[in-house]
């Protein structure tokens, strides 16, 4: 490849249009120890890219994996994995059954007595319940007797009130 | 899967997984790390491994996502020189050319680890490791036209760079 086709193939490189193929012609080419000086950075560059690619981990990290994924695949064979798991959820399942019932206690001290159920036959609650409003209504009736006491003041004190102002007409 | 037939499907993409780890994190250790890492989760999803198409990708993609996420928790950046600790020797030339090329190697992946994350990535995958365009699509999750146009900005962003260094030596 003569340079006047490398220098079109790298203005085609610069423009992100060469192929895969093309660009590895352009490797090839760079990898030659005599360079035009016109074309010295993208020979840099391209020598850059080589050394880059041969760039690889040692044979040491294959067996340090293998030995890795092996102990995980001997664990898993253990069932334990399955147990551990589900004791997890029964001990989240007990810590919740728990916490909720010292939580309902501590909510019941808190309510008022009155508020509290007192009866679990319904017939017997009615029963107290009209017993309850009975004695209720039994004391507005008393009390309605003794506000009627006070009419009959209220009516005397008109009565006086009147005669005091004719008897000051007259005089 | 058993572990023979995994060896010998993931193993080979080893070296493209820890060079795509070292262009992101910038540390060799690290690197070993996330692709020890990819394996283990290959592993984990042997299972699933029949449906994936292209098992190379997957990988690379993997990579890239655990690379990203370390350099997310240790918020800071692949600044390191990726030519760090690495001497190149041709027995064919003198020492000061050997220098000079060493020099000239650092320099170009100075200007490599400083392009933006993307156009790193991209010109990463297309320039070392030789992958398609449709292949850099799977593994970075982006469109084609992103794919070129970070990879045109990459590279001319380092043939500007080469220029000026030598015409300045800036």
């Amino acid at each position: 490849m003569d340079s006047k086709q490398i220098e079109q193939l790298l203005e085609k490189y610069w423009s992100c249009e060469t192929s895969l193929e093309e660009e590895q012609q352009l490797r090839d080419f760079f990898r030659g120890n005599t360079m035009p000086e016109s074309q010295k950075d993208a020979a840099e560059l391209f020598r850059f890219l080589d050394i880059e690619k041969s760039k690889s981990l040692n044979e040491n990290f294959e067996n340090h994996v293998t030995k890795h994924l092996r102990k995980r695949r001997e664990g898993k064979i253990i069932s334990m994995v399955s147990f551990t798991n589900i004791a997890r959820i029964a001990a989240g399942i007990v810590v919740v059954v728990v916490a909720t019932y010292f939580i309902r206690q501590e909510v019941r001290k808190s309510y008022p007595k009155e508020l509290q159920d007192t009866y679990t036959d319904p017939q017997m609650a009615f029963e107290e319940t009209k017993k309850a409003l009975m004695m209720i209504s039994g004391s507005f009736g008393k009390a309605r007797r003794e506000a009627g006491k006070m009419k009959v003041f209220n009516d005397a004190e008109k009565k006086i009130q009147s005669k005091q102002d004719t008897g000051k007409t007259n005089i | 899967m058993n572990l023979e037939t995994f060896q010998n499907s993931v193993f080979p993409v080893k070296n493209k997984l820890f060079r795509f780890a070292f262009r992101l994190l910038g540390n060799s250790e690290e690197a070993k790390d996330v692709v020890q890492e990819v394996f283990i989760k290959v592993w984990k999803g042997r299972d699933q491994l029949s449906e994936i198409q292209n098992l190379e990708a997957w990988c690379m993609r993997i990579t890239k996502n655990l690379s990203l996420d370390r350099l997310r928790q240790q918020q800071r950046q692949a600044t390191d020189s990726i030519e760090k600790g690495f001497q190149v020797q041709h027995s064919d030339l003198s020492p000061l050319e050997n220098i000079e090329i060493n020099e000239s190697m650092k320099r170009i992946g100075d200007l490599m680890a400083a392009l933006p994350e993307k156009q790193r990535q991209v010109m990463h995958l297309r320039d070392i490791e030789g992958y398609s365009y449709n292949e850099i699509c799977e593994i970075l999750e982006i469109d084609m036209s992103q794919v070129k146009v970070n990879l045109f900005r990459a590279r001319n962003a380092v043939r500007e760079k080469l220029q000026k260094i030598d015409t300045y030596g800036l």
